[in-house]
C-alpha cells in the first residue's frame, strides 16, 4: 500500500475493532470445547470457528484448522444462493455436502445470520468434526467406499431453525441417520451455544462504534490482507510453472495412482491455480471439492511466502483456481468424498513442487503428505461398554533451507491438532497396550536438510475382538525431496499376529479389518522429503543423526556418502572417496521430445516412462517400478517403468509437460532415481 | 517479628521489610545482576537497610529456573524410561501452535536422544506389573553413567502414578552408586496419569535441579556470613510458599513463579478492602500477567507452559503478554501500527533513557503526552529525556499522514491497552466471566499508568491501586502461606464401598502432608488441610478438581457437588455416571505476615504541581499529586496524576480517585 493513502478510519480504531471480532472467535471456541462431550473436540481440537459478512467472505477467524475454515466461504455461499432472500432473522442453515464447501461427510458446518434491523451483517459459523454421522462403518471413516453414500448423511444447507423455530423434522431426520444420535444432539448444543454467544458480542460491538464504522473497519482489514498478499506475490517472477503428483486409489483391490496436475500462473500480484488435466473423479475416497483444494492452494501460498500476518478472505483474492469439473479436484454427486485432507495435502504436494521452481528459499521438502486417520472399534467386556480407538499419527515435515524437518509434528495445513493420545491414556480407557511409541529410524528424505522422522507405534488388542479401519494416502508414493533430496519413509500398516507382520492388502487403506486378542497393529507415519543434495550434508550433521539414531550407520553411507572410524567419528578420507564414489556412480540421461500420451491406469492415470530392457538394467530399475527424474527443477517428476523396446535407447522420450515439470529441453540430460514401494500399478496383492 | 521479601525481576530486584513490632513497612528497589544472583539479592536488602541478623523470615521470589529453561542452559539430564517408549518426549504431542509458517519448528526436548535410556520393565493400566525390573539391568546403567560427569537424572516409568515400585526401586538403585547426581523420578514429582506430560515435569525439575541447589546454597552461606538464623522460603507457582530444602528438591513447583506473588498480595489487599472479584494487572517493562480471582481463591490449573514445554503441577492461572512499557512500536509491511512483542529490554530501554534507543516505546509515548514527567526519576536512578520520547514517536507521525505526535503516541499507547484487554478477556469472557463483575487491580511499574484505560474497555468501574505498585510482587511473598500440593491416583466409582476406600486414602495422604509441614519446622497448630478430588463423568477424558469438606460425604451428596462444579464450569450436567479418579490434599501452614497500617495521613490535599496532557486528542492542564502526602478519604475528579516511588497513576478525565484505608486507590468510573 502506497503510504499517502491513509484509511478513512483511524489506524487505532481499526486495530482495536479487528482484534475485538478475533476475540469473539476465541470466545465461540472457549464455548465449544467447555459444551462439548466429544474426545475428538477437546482431546484433539477437531473444530473451528469463524465470522463471515454478507457477501460470504470470512472475515476473522482464530488459529482455527486450515482445513476447516478455509473451505468454509464456500459453504456460507452456497448457503446464501439457496436461500437467497430467503433467510431472516432466527433462521440457523446446516451443512456437511463436500460437494458444495464441505470437506468429510463428519464436518457439520452451522451458519447463524445476524441481522442489524432487518438487514443480513454477519454470519458466525462452526464447523465441528461429528464422531459419526451415518454410513456404512462405526466413526463413516472407510478407505474402501466407492460412493458418497456410504460415507454418511449429506445434507446440503437445511434450515434447522426457521425465524427462530426449531424444524423438528430436521432434527428427527438427522437423528434418525447417525449413530449416538443423543450425542449428535449434543454436538450441535455446542455448536448453537457458540453461534449465539457470538450473536450477542457482534451487536455489542455494533451499538459501541457503530455498524458502519465496525463494516468500515471489516472492508479495510481484507483490503490490507489482500494487500499485503499481493506485494508478496509481486516479488515473484511472473510466469507459468507445472507440477504433478499422485492420490492412490485401488479399483477392485488393484493399485490405481490418481493424477493430480496443477499449472500455477504467477501474473503481477496474482495466481491462477489451473488444475486442468488432473484426473477424473473416481469410485474411491481421494475426491474433494475445489473449496478443499483451494484450502491447500492457499495454506502452501500463505505458509511459504508470508508466514504470519492476519489471515482472512482479503489474503485469498489474488488467487485464482480452475479445475474440470467431475474430477478428483471438483468432485461431483455420487463419488466418495471421505479423504478431503489427503486431496488437501496433495494440493499443498503440488503447489510446493510448482513454487520451488521460482522461489526454492522458501519452500520446504514435500510434507508427510496424509493425515492418516486410524481407527479400531470394539467391545470392552471386561468394563462392558463399547469402545472407538481413533488416532492420526503426525508424521515428519520437509527439511528446508535453514534446517531439518521437525519430526512426527502435523503438517502445517493441519493446525493445532494433538493427532495422537498418550499411551497411558488410551491403555486406561480401552483395552489396548501400547507396545512401542517410537521415532522410526531412516523414515526422514535425506538431503542436505533432512525431513523430519515418522512415527513407528505398535498398539496390541488386549480385549477379544475389533475391528479396524484406516484411509490414509502416501502408503505407495513417498513425499518427494527437493533440489536432489531424497524421499521420505511412506506410510505403512502392518497387522502382527502370531508373530508375523502382515502388511495390508491396500496399502494405507481399510475398512473393518477383524482384529483378534493379541493382534498388533504396527502404525508407520510418513517421513518429510528432504532438502538439498544429501552429499553435501555436513558429515558432522549426519554424525549427530547416526549418535542420536535417527539415521542408521547404513544410510548414512549408502544416502549421505558418510564413512565412520572405529570409535564412530567421521572418517574423513573414507567419506570423501564414498562421496566420490557415488557420485560418479549417477548416470544421466537425455531427454527426447514425444508428445505421445503419457498416462496409463484403469480409472486413474500415471506417467510411464517408457525405456528398453537394457537400459533399464544399465539404471537397475525394473519394470512397473516407481522412479523419479531430477532435471533443472528442485522437485522430481515421478513416472513407473514400461520396458518398451521401441523406446530410444539409452534416452528418455518426454512430452511437454513432462520436460516444463523437469525444466529442461529436449537434448539436456536428467538423473533418474529408483524408488521401492509395496504394490505397483495394475497389482492385486492375495 | 523483622521480616524481608526480596523479587528478582529482569530490570529490578524489588525488596519489602517489616517490623511487626513497630508496624513499619520499607521498600526498595535495586538493579538486578544476572550474573551474580544472590548478590543481588543482598544488595537490595542492603539499600533497605535490612539487618540480616535481627531478621526472623526471608521470603524469595526467583526466576533462576525459569531463565536457564528460557535460555537452555540447565544440566544435562539423562532419561531412565520404559522399554518403547525412549521417544515419549521428542514425540510430544504433535501439535503444531504457530500456523501458517512452513519453517515452524516443534519446541526441542530438553534431552538428547542419546541420555535416553530404555529397560525392560512394564506396568499396565491397572497397575499390575507385566514385567519386572531387573535391578541389574539398573546397575548396569549405573555403571555406565559413572563413566560421564555428574549431572542429573530422571527415572520415568510408564503407569507409575498407580505403581510406583519400579521407579523407586531403580531410584534406590541409582542414588547410592552415583551420589553426586541430582535424582528424581515421574511419581514423586507429579504422581498422575499422561506420561508425555508428567515424564517433562520430570525432566524439568531435573534440568533446574542442580542450579537450584548451588544458588541456593550460595544464598545461604551468603545470609549465613550476616547473621541470618531463620528459615528461606520461596515463592511457589502455585501461590504458596516452600522452604528452601524443598525447592531444591522439587524446583519445577518455581518455575512460574515469578507473579504469583502479585496475585496473592492482590488476593491480601481484596480481602482487606472487601472486594472479592478482582482481575490482575501487572505490567512491568517486557511483559505483562493478568490473572482473575473469583471471590478471593487462588485460580489453579496444570495445564501451562514453559517455552512450549508442559508443566503440570499447580500453578495459578496467569495470562502473559510480551508487552510492557519497554515494548517498541513499529509498522509492518500491511501498514499496520503494532506494539511489541519486541523490547527495548533495559539496555538500551526507551529511546527516553538516553541510552541509545531510538525506537518509540509504550514508555516513550506516555512521556510524549505527558503522562509521565521528565522530572520523574524511575526506580530513582533513571532520568526521563522528554525530547528523545518524541523524536522516537515521530517515527510513526512519519508514516501516518494523518496523525500527529500527540495521536501517534495516544495510538501507541490505545494498541499496547487493546493487547492487554486482549489478554484479560482470554481468562473472563472466553471463560464465561464477565468483566464488569470484577475490579481491575493495577501494579507493577506501567500498570497504573493504563489501569484506567483498559478499564474503560471491558467497562469496568473500579480500579485498585495498592501501595508501592511496583513492589507489589515482592509484598505477596511476604504475606504467602507455606503450601505442599499432595496427589495420589485413585480412581473408584460413587458406591459405598468404594467411598470407604477413598476415606481411607484420604487419611493416609493427611497424615503424610502433616507430618512434611511438622518436619519443616511449622507447629501442628498452623497446619491446616484442604482436601479435593479430580472427578469426571464416566467417558470423560478430563476430570475438573473438585473441593471436598473434611470427611467423605456419601455418594448422592458427592455426586451433587460434582454436578454443580461441573454446572459452573461447563455450563451443563449429565446424567451419566461418576468417578473419581485422583485425590488431592493440600496443607497450608500458616505463617506471620505484615500488615498494612491504616492510612493516617489527614493534612489537606493539595497538588504538588501541574502540567500538560493529552487526554483523547485534548490537551488538558493537569493538576500532579504526591501520593505520600494523600490524606485518607481523599476524593479527586480526573483528570489528575498521582506520582510515588516507582510508578505513576493516571486518573483520566471522566473518573474520579479516592484514598482507601489502607492508602489503596480506588478508581471509579463517573456515571455516564
Amino acid at each position: 500500500m502506497n503510504s499517502a493513502i491513509d484509511p478513512a478510519v483511524d489506524p487505532i480504531t481499526l486495530e482495536v475493532v479487528c482484534e475485538s471480532l478475533i476475540a469473539v472467535v476465541r470466545e465461540m471456541r472457549a464455548s465449544i470445547i467447555r459444551a462439548s462431550y466429544s474426545p475428538v473436540i477437546y482431546e484433539m481440537d477437531d473444530f473451528s470457528c469463524a465470522l463471515f459478512n454478507a457477501k460470504a467472505e470470512m472475515v476473522a477467524q482464530s488459529n482455527d484448522h486450515p482445513g476447516h475454515v478455509m473451505p468454509m466461504p464456500w459453504s456460507v455461499r452456497c448457503a446464501m444462493e439457496d436461500f437467497e432472500n430467503d433467510i431472516h432473522p432466527g433462521d440457523i442453515i446446516l451443512l456437511n455436502d463436500s460437494y458444495r464447501g464441505g470437506t468429510h461427510l463428519n464436518d457439520v458446518t452451522l451458519l447463524y445470520p445476524v441481522f442489524a434491523g432487518d438487514r443480513l451483517v454477519m454470519l458466525p459459523a462452526v464447523r465441528s468434526h461429528w464422531a459419526d454421522v451415518g454410513g456404512a462403518t462405526p466413526g463413516s471413516y472407510s478407505g474402501l467406499s466407492t460412493n458418497i453414500y456410504q460415507e454418511g448423511l449429506r445434507m446440503p444447507p437445511i434450515k434447522l431453525y426457521e425465524r427462530g423455530q426449531p424444524n423438528k423434522a430436521v432434527m428427527r431426520l438427522i437423528e434418525a441417520n447417525m449413530r449416538l444420535p443423543e450425542d449428535r444432539k449434543g454436538d450441535l448444543n455446542a455448536m448453537l451455544g457458540a453461534v449465539r454467544a457470538a450473536e450477542q458480542r457482534l451487536h455489542k460491538l455494533f451499538g459501541k462504534y457503530g455498524l458502519d464504522a465496525v463494516l468500515e473497519c471489516l472492508a479495510i482489514n481484507l483490503d490490507r490482507s489482500e494487500t499485503r498478499m499481493r506485494s508478496r506475490i509481486g516479488t515473484l517472477p511472473a510466469g507459468t510453472y507445472v507440477y504433478e503428483d499422485y492420490l492412490e486409489y485401488y479399483d477392485e483391490g488393484r493399485f490405481d495412482p490418481v493424477l493430480m496436475r496443477l499449472a500455477l500462473t504467477i501474473a503481477g500480484d496474482g495466481v491462477t491455480a489451473d488444475f486442468a488435466g488432473s484426473n477424473p473423479q473416481v469410485p474411491g475416497v481421494v475426491n474433494s471439492s475445489l473449496a478443499v483444494v483451494g484450502a491447500g492452494v492457499f495454506v502452501a501460498l500463505k505458509s511459504t511466502l508470508d508466514p504470519g500476518g492476519a489471515v482472512n478472505q482479503g489474503a485469498f483474492r489474488p488467487i485464482t483456481l480452475k479445475a474440470p469439473g467431475a474430477s478428483i479436484v471438483d468432485v461431483r454427486a455420487d463419488a466418495p468424498a471421505g479423504a478431503h485432507g489427503e486431496v488437501r495435502k496433495r494440493a499443498v504436494s503440488v503447489m510446493l513442487g510448482c513454487l520451488a521452481q521460482v522461489a526454492p528459499d522458501l519452500v520446504s521438502g514435500d510434507l508427510c503428505g496424509t493425515s492418516f486417520p486410524s481407527s479400531m472399534g470394539g467391545r470392552d467386556v471386561r468394563r462392558n461398554r463399547s469402545y472407538v480407538y481413533y488416532e492420526a499419527p503426525a508424521g515428519g515435515n520437509g527439511g528446508f533451507a535453514e534446517a531439518d524437518g521437525s519430526s512426527v509434528y502435523v503438517n502445517v495445513d493441519f493446525g493445532n491438532i494433538r493427532s495422537i493420545h498418550n499411551a497411558e491414556s488410551l491403555e486406561t480407557d480401552m483395552p489396548i497396550v501400547v507396545e512401542k511409541s517410537a521415532l522410526r529410524v531412516d523414515s526422514g528424505g535425506a538431503g542436505r536438510m533432512r525431513g523430519g522422522l515418522g512415527l513407528h507405534r505398535e498398539i496390541r488388542l488386549a480385549g477379544d475382538e475389533a475391528v479396524y479401519s484406516v484411509l490414509s494416502d502416501r502408503a505407495v508414493v513417498p513425499p518427494y525431496g527437493v533440489g536432489g533430496g531424497a524421499s521420505a519413509a511412506p506410510v505403512s500398516v502392518s497387522i502382527r499376529a502370531n508373530g508375523q507382520d502382515v502388511p495390508l492388502l491396500t496399502p494405507g487403506k481399510a475398512t473393518g479389518v477383524r482384529l483378534r486378542r493379541d493382534s498388533v497393529f504396527i502404525l508407520q507415519s510418513a517421513g518429510g522429503g528432504g532438502y538439498g543434495d544429501p552429499l553435501v550434508r555436513e558429515p558432522a550433521r549426519v554424525a549427530a543423526d547416526v549418535s542420536a539414531g535417527y539415521v542408521s550407520e547404513a544410510c548414512a553411507r549408502s544416502a549421505y556418502g558418510v564413512a565412520f572410524d572405529r570409535d564412530g567419528g567421521v572418517d574423513q578420507t573414507g567419506t570423501t572417496s564414498l562421496r566420490a564414489q557415488l557420485a560418479s556412480a549417477i548416470v544421466r540421461l537425455p531427454i527426447i521430445a514425444d508428445e505421445s500420451p503419457p498416462y496409463e491406469g484403469i480409472k486413474g492415470r500415471h506417467r510411464v516412462l517408457r525405456m528398453r530392457n537394457a537400459t533399464a538394467q544399465r539404471l537397475g530399475v525394473r519394470s512397473n517400478q516407481l522412479i523419479e527424474l531430477l532435471g533443472r527443477h528442485p522437485a522430481p517428476l515421478r513416472a513407473w517403468v514400461k520396458l518398451d523396446e521401441s523406446a530410444p535407447a539409452d534416452a528418455f522420450p518426454m512430452d511437454a509437460f513432462g520436460r516444463q515439470v523437469l525444466g529442461v529441453v529436449a537434448g539436456d540430460t536428467v538423473r533418474l532415481r529408483g524408488i521401492d514401494t509395496p504394490i505397483a500399478p495394475g497389482e492385486r496383492r492375495a | 517479628m523483622r521480616m524481608v521479601g526480596v523479587d528478582v525481576g529482569g530490570t529490578f530486584t524489588d525488596a519489602v521489610y517489616y517490623d511487626d513490632q513497630s508496624g513499619e513497612l520499607a521498600w526498595a528497589k535495586a538493579p538486578s545482576t544476572p550474573h551474580a544472583p544472590a548478590g543481588g539479592v543482598l544488595a537490595a536488602m542492603d539499600r533497605n537497610g535490612v539487618d540480616l541478623a535481627t531478621t526472623d523470615r526471608f521470603v524469595h521470589g526467583v526466576t533462576i529456573g525459569t531463565n536457564a529453561i528460557l535460555e537452555r542452559r540447565g544440566a544435562p539430564v539423562w532419561v531412565i524410561t520404559t522399554k518403547g517408549f525412549r521417544d515419549t518426549l521428542e514425540i510430544a504431542r504433535t501439535n503444531r501452535t504457530v500456523l501458517y509458517d512452513i519453517k515452524t519448528l516443534k519446541p526441542a526436548s530438553l534431552v538428547p536422544r542419546q541420555r535416553v535410556v530404555e529397560v525392560d520393565e512394564r506396568v499396565l493400566a491397572d497397575g499390575s506389573v507385566l514385567r519386572a525390573l531387573d535391578p541389574d539391568e539398573i546397575h548396569r546403567v549405573a555403571a555406565r553413567l559413572r563413566a560421564e560427569p555428574p549431572a542429573a537424572l530422571t527415572v520415568c516409568f510408564l503407569h507409575s502414578y498407580l505403581n510406583g515400585a519400579h521407579e523407586e526401586a531403580a531410584v534406590k538403585i541409582l542414588r547410592a552408586a552415583l551420589p553426586d547426581w541430582f535424582v528424581c523420578h515421574s511419581a514423586e514429582i507429579l504422581p498422575e496419569m499422561r506420561e508425555y506430560e508428567r515424564f517433562n515435569t520430570t525432566v524439568l525439575n531435573a534440568y533446574i535441579g542442580p542450579l537450584t541447589a548451588r544458588y541456593l546454597g550460595e544464598l545461604s552461606r551468603l545470609m549465613r556470613e550476616r547473621g541470618y538464623r531463620g528459615a528461606v522460603h520461596l515463592m511457589a507457582s502455585s501461590g504458596g510458599i516452600e522452604t528452601a530444602e524443598r525447592a531444591a528438591r522439587f524446583p519445577v513447583h518455581t518455575v512460574l513463579s515469578g507473579p504469583a506473588g502479585g496475585v496473592a498480595a492482590a488476593i491480601h489487599l481484596g480481602g482487606l478492602v472487601g472486594v472479592r472479584n478482582l482481575i490482575t494487572y501487572d505490567m512491568g517493562g517486557t511483559s505483562t500477567d493478568v490473572c482473575l480471582i473469583e471471590d478471593l481463591n487462588v485460580p489453579l490449573t496444570s495445564e501451562q507452559f514453559i517455552d512450549g514445554l508442559p508443566v503440570r503441577t499447580p500453578q495459578i492461572e496467569i495470562n502473559s503478554v510480551g508487552a510492557g512499557g519497554g515494548s517498541i512500536a513499529w509498522v509492518d509491511t500491511g501498514k499496520i501500527l503494532k506494539v511489541g512483542p519486541h523490547s527495548a529490554g533495559a539496555v538500551p530501554g526507551p529511546a527516553c533513557y538516553g541510552k541509545g534507543g531510538v525506537e518509540p516505546t509504550v514508555t516513550d509515548a506516555n512521556l510524549a503526552i505527558g503522562r509521565l514527567a521528565s522530572s520523574l526519576k524511575l526506580a530513582g536512578t533513571v532520568a526521563l529525556d522528554e525530547s528523545l520520547a518524541q523524536q522516537a514517536v515521530q517515527r510513526i507521525v512519519a508514516v501516518f499522514y494523518s496523525l500527529d505526535i500527540p495521536r501517534a503516541a495516544e495510538g501507541i499507547i490505545r494498541i499496547a491497552v487493546a493487547r492487554m484487554v486482549s489478554a484479560i478477556k482470554e481468562i473472563s469472557v472466553s471463560k464465561g466471566y464477565d468483566p464488569r463483575d470484577f475490579a481491575l487491580v493495577a501494579f507493577g511499574g506501567a500498570g497504573p499508568m493504563h489501569a484506567a484505560f483498559i478499564a474503560e474497555e471491558l467497562e469496568i468501574a473500579h480500579v485498585l491501586v495498592p501501595l508501592r505498585p511496583g513492589n507489589f510482587c515482592a509484598f505477596g511473598a511476604l504475606i504467602s502461606d507455606v503450601r505442599h500440593d499432595h496427589l495420589r491416583t485413585h480412581r473408584a466409582t460413587l458406591i459405598e464401598g468404594e467411598l470407604k476406600g477413598v476415606e481411607a486414602a484420604f487419611v493416609q495422604i493427611e497424615a503424610a502432608a502433616r507430618s512434611a509441614m511438622i518436619e519443616e519446622g511449622l507447629p501442628a497448630g498452623d497446619v491446616s488441610l484442604q482436601r479435593s478430588a479430580g472427578m469426571r463423568y464416566v467417558g470423560q477424558s478430563w476430570d475438573l478438581i473438585v473441593r471436598l469438606p473434611e470427611q467423605t460425604p456419601d455418594a448422592t451428596a458427592l455426586a451433587a457437588l460434582f454436578h454443580a462444579a461441573h454446572e459452573r464450569r461447563y455450563g451443563y450436567r449429565a446424567a451419566d455416571p461418576i468417578e473419581i479418579v485422583s485425590l488431592r490434599v493440600t496443607a497450608i501452614g500458616r505463617v506471620a505476615k505484615p500488615k498494612l497500617g491504616e492510612w493516617t495521613i489527614t493534612s489537606p490535599l493539595a497538588a504538588t504541581g501541574s502540567r500538560q496532557v493529552w487526554f483523547a486528542g485534548i490537551r488538558c492542564n493537569v493538576p500532579v499529586y504526591a501520593r505520600d502526602e494523600l490524606p485518607r478519604d481523599a476524593r479527586i475528579a480526573g483528570p489528575a496524576i498521582i506520582e510515588e516511588m516507582g510508578a505513576v497513576t493516571i486518573v483520566p478525565p471522566d473518573w474520579r480517585v479516592e484514598v482507601g484505608s489502607v492508602g489503596e486507590l480506588h478508581l471509579r468510573r463517573s456515571v455516564q
